[in-house]
């Protein structure tokens, strides 16, 4: 559901090339780096009528907040009401989007005929009821991940979706909408980096994660995360969109998780650990080394996929190649701009796409705008247009050949082209990945995960 | 024997009378279905487009003894036919060689060419769809093989960015399966013709020129519209 698999092995390294060929003219002229494509309108005087989708988005917590202001910069959206149980939060961002209505029932929005679609950014155990309630409504939903705290919950809402012909389900992976990503994605599947030997990642940020509240009950509420009977922890919803990114250019589902959780930093009652280390085995040893803690910021956060040619940094949207010596040499890197990394030299592979400068000398990123060509609005991004997409379609479906061919018009609805985006399938499988992880770090010991436990059945 | 020649005439003649009733409602609606296609083929400076869409709607009407099936005996000649057929403008997308989606710029620039720009106020576009309206159906050759096409010659006049022009273009129509009629077609036209500027977006080094002619490839399934339940007549 969420990209073509192209056959790896036809992959051509100058297709790769071929395909920024504008930009490799640009590199062989200058040394710019090689990016990818935006398909951003071009710039000139013919103004081009975009289409806006009524949105509207339920929670509004740090990142119900974030994904408020992306959507604000988001030329499709229209958004159209905000919700939280909670009005201290509501008029928190009101100022944002100030012709959005504020309410705190969600059942309002769903009975909102004007309103297409829903971004579900709630605490992880509220998801269900609100995303099977908008599947039944009719809407487009984008459920953020991981999209349940439990694999039967994650089980419900994945075939809710799948039985929701007319609507685009999309889970909140954001990083399987970014396009930089998938401009590697086929340079990493095609091998270019070697047999492949390891792979790690990690998050680091220092912060308690906690909010506060003069209510005990809208403490206990807004702190779900430090609670284990209603988080799934540091690797249940922060790693898993590294585990799942990696998984996802490894081309394979984790076999085998071992973890590791304790509380070094902040012991303030809390029962979910705030450093968290895990191993991840993906299939012909390839494993995947991640932590995550609470307690110390450096480095924050990337991921590292290592080859006997070449191992690739991925750092927010940007991406470096480290070559070993012994190694192929690709024509084209000798025209593509290069960063000191200490002793090591990276190969830029991916610059931001948008007009934003590119890093100083020291590979420190320029000053950017905030919001903008960050995966979430891709993925938002992307969501909105697949939305409007598959409505257009069906409106036009059925005044073409009628509205009583209804599996004709279902057998055409699935046929219609996607942008890249995590599906229900995706949503499903990571919150499989989740619950086990934070089974393995919680208990310290190795999980298996049984392939026939990422089928939806 | 007279009585019963008399009975038999007033049955023959209820008889001749349903059969003129029925020649006269001898009219087959046929509707668009899934499965039609358009496809528009243009070239520019830098590389040769395709842009398509899977729906044309609209109905065709035809007379008694229009060809509906393989090996009908048909002269040539004009035939009684009626087609509006039309295409959402919005439906039209462009692609790459191999058929993925090419580039939204694109779609976005055709589509204002098409569509006209927004009202403010009320939100709407003048020019929504393309409209096809035939005027004359001249059937030039019944099928060599049993599963050919009956070819013939279509004027009719062509509607699109609130500009009509009258086109002719060569039309094949071919019986199918379940009743329905293939009818292919090609035919180029020229964008000034209809009073739009070849597109010239700008790109990185330059710019876009768009070539004036376009050819536009159709295949259109239609098949006999389930008549409602209608009042005893």
């Amino acid at each position: 559901m969420s990209e073509n698999e192209k056959d790896i092995s036809a992959f051509n390294r100058r297709d790769f090339l071929r395909g920024g060929s504008v930009a490799t003219m640009m590199a062989m002229l200058g040394g710019v780096e090689v990016f990818a494509q935006t398909n951003q309108a071009p710039t000139g005087p013919t103004k081009v009528n975009v289409v806006k989708l009524k949105v509207a988005v339920i929670g509004l917590g740090a990142w119900g907040r974030e994904i408020v202001n992306t959507l604000a910069r988001i030329p499709e959206a229209d958004i159209a009401a905000i919700c939280d149980t909670y009005p201290a939060a509501l008029k928190r961002i009101a100022s944002v989007a100030p012709a959005a209505a504020l309410t705190e029932d969600y059942k309002t929005i769903l009975d909102n005929k004007e309103i297409k679609a829903v971004v579900i950014a709630t605490p992880t155990g509220n998801h269900k009821d609100i995303a099977l309630a908008a599947l039944k409504a009719g809407k487009h939903v984008y459920c953020e991940a991981p999209l349940a705290n439990t694999v039967e919950d994650a089980r419900e809402i994945a075939l809710a979706a799948k039985g929701s012909r007319q609507c685009i389900f999309q889970a909140g992976l954001q990083m399987r909408s970014d396009p930089q990503r998938h401009f590697l994605l086929p340079f990493i599947r095609s091998g270019a980096l070697g047999k492949l030997a390891q792979s790690r990642a990690q998050w680091h940020k220092k912060t308690n994660w906690r909010s506060s509240s003069p209510n005990p009950d809208r403490e206990k509420a807004l702190n779900w995360r430090m609670d284990k009977t209603t988080s799934l922890g540091l690797i249940g919803e922060i790693g898993i969109h590294q585990i799942d990114q990696q998984g996802w250019f490894i081309n394979a589902l984790p076999a085998a998780i071992t973890g590791f959780g304790s509380i070094n930093l902040w012991s303030d009652g809390r029962d979910v650990a705030d450093t968290v280390q895990a191993v991840i085995e993906f299939p012909k040893g390839v494993r995947m080394i991640y932590d995550a803690t609470l307690a110390n910021s450096f480095d924050g956060e990337y991921e590292l996929l290592y080859g006997s040619d070449a191992a690739i940094l991925m750092r927010e949207s940007k991406a470096w190649m480290f070559k070993e010596v012994d190694s192929p040499l690709l024509g084209w890197e000798v025209y593509a701009s290069k960063v000191q990394f200490y002793k090591e030299t990276g190969i830029s592979l991916v610059a931001n796409a948008s007009k934003t400068p590119p890093p100083n000398a020291q590979g420190q990123p320029a000053q950017e705008e905030p919001f903008i060509n960050t995966p979430l609005s891709y993925a938002l991004g992307n969501f909105l247009r697949n939305s409007v997409d598959l409505n257009s379609a069906a409106e036009d479906y059925k005044t073409s050949y009628g509205a009583d061919d209804v599996d004709g018009l279902a057998e055409h609805l699935a046929k219609v082209p996607r942008r890249n985006a995590a599906g229900y399938l995706e949503g499903f499988q990571t919150v499989v990945t989740a619950v086990k992880a934070n089974e393995a770090v919680t208990t310290g010991k190795r999980i298996e995960l049984k392939p026939e436990w990422y089928e939806l059945k | 024997m007279k009585k019963h020649l008399l009975i038999s005439g007033k049955i023959t003649l209820l008889l001749l009378a349903s059969l003129s009733l029925q020649a006269a409602d001898q009219k087959t609606i046929y509707a668009a279905r899934s499965g039609s296609k358009m496809r528009i083929e243009g070239t520019s400076n830098i590389h040769d487009w395709q842009v398509e869409s899977p729906f044309i709607g609209g109905l065709m009407e035809v007379g008694p003894g229009f060809p509906t099936e393989p090996g009908q005996e048909v002269k040539p000649g004009k035939v009684d036919a009626k087609v509006e057929a039309f295409i959402t403008v919005r439906s039209l997308k462009s692609l790459e060689k191999d058929g993925r989606p090419y580039s939204d710029s694109m779609d976005g620039i055709m589509w204002q060419k098409l569509k006209g720009s927004e009202d403010e106020v009320t939100k709407k576009v003048p020019y929504p769809k393309i409209e096809y309206r035939l005027s004359e159906l001249v059937l030039k050759e019944a099928p060599k093989a049993k599963d050919g096409a009956y070819v013939f010659d279509a004027n009719g006049d062509l509607a699109l960015a609130g500009v009509t022009n009258k086109i002719s273009m060569p039309v094949n129509i071919t019986p199918m399966a379940d009743k329905k009629l293939k009818i292919t077609g090609t035919v180029t036209v020229k964008m000034t013709d209809f009073k739009i500027d070849p597109p010239a977006p700008k790109i990185a080094m330059g710019f876009i020129k768009t070539g004036d002619p376009v050819k536009l490839i159709f295949e259109w399934i239609v098949a006999p519209k389930k008549a409602p339940t209608a009042a005893s007549n």
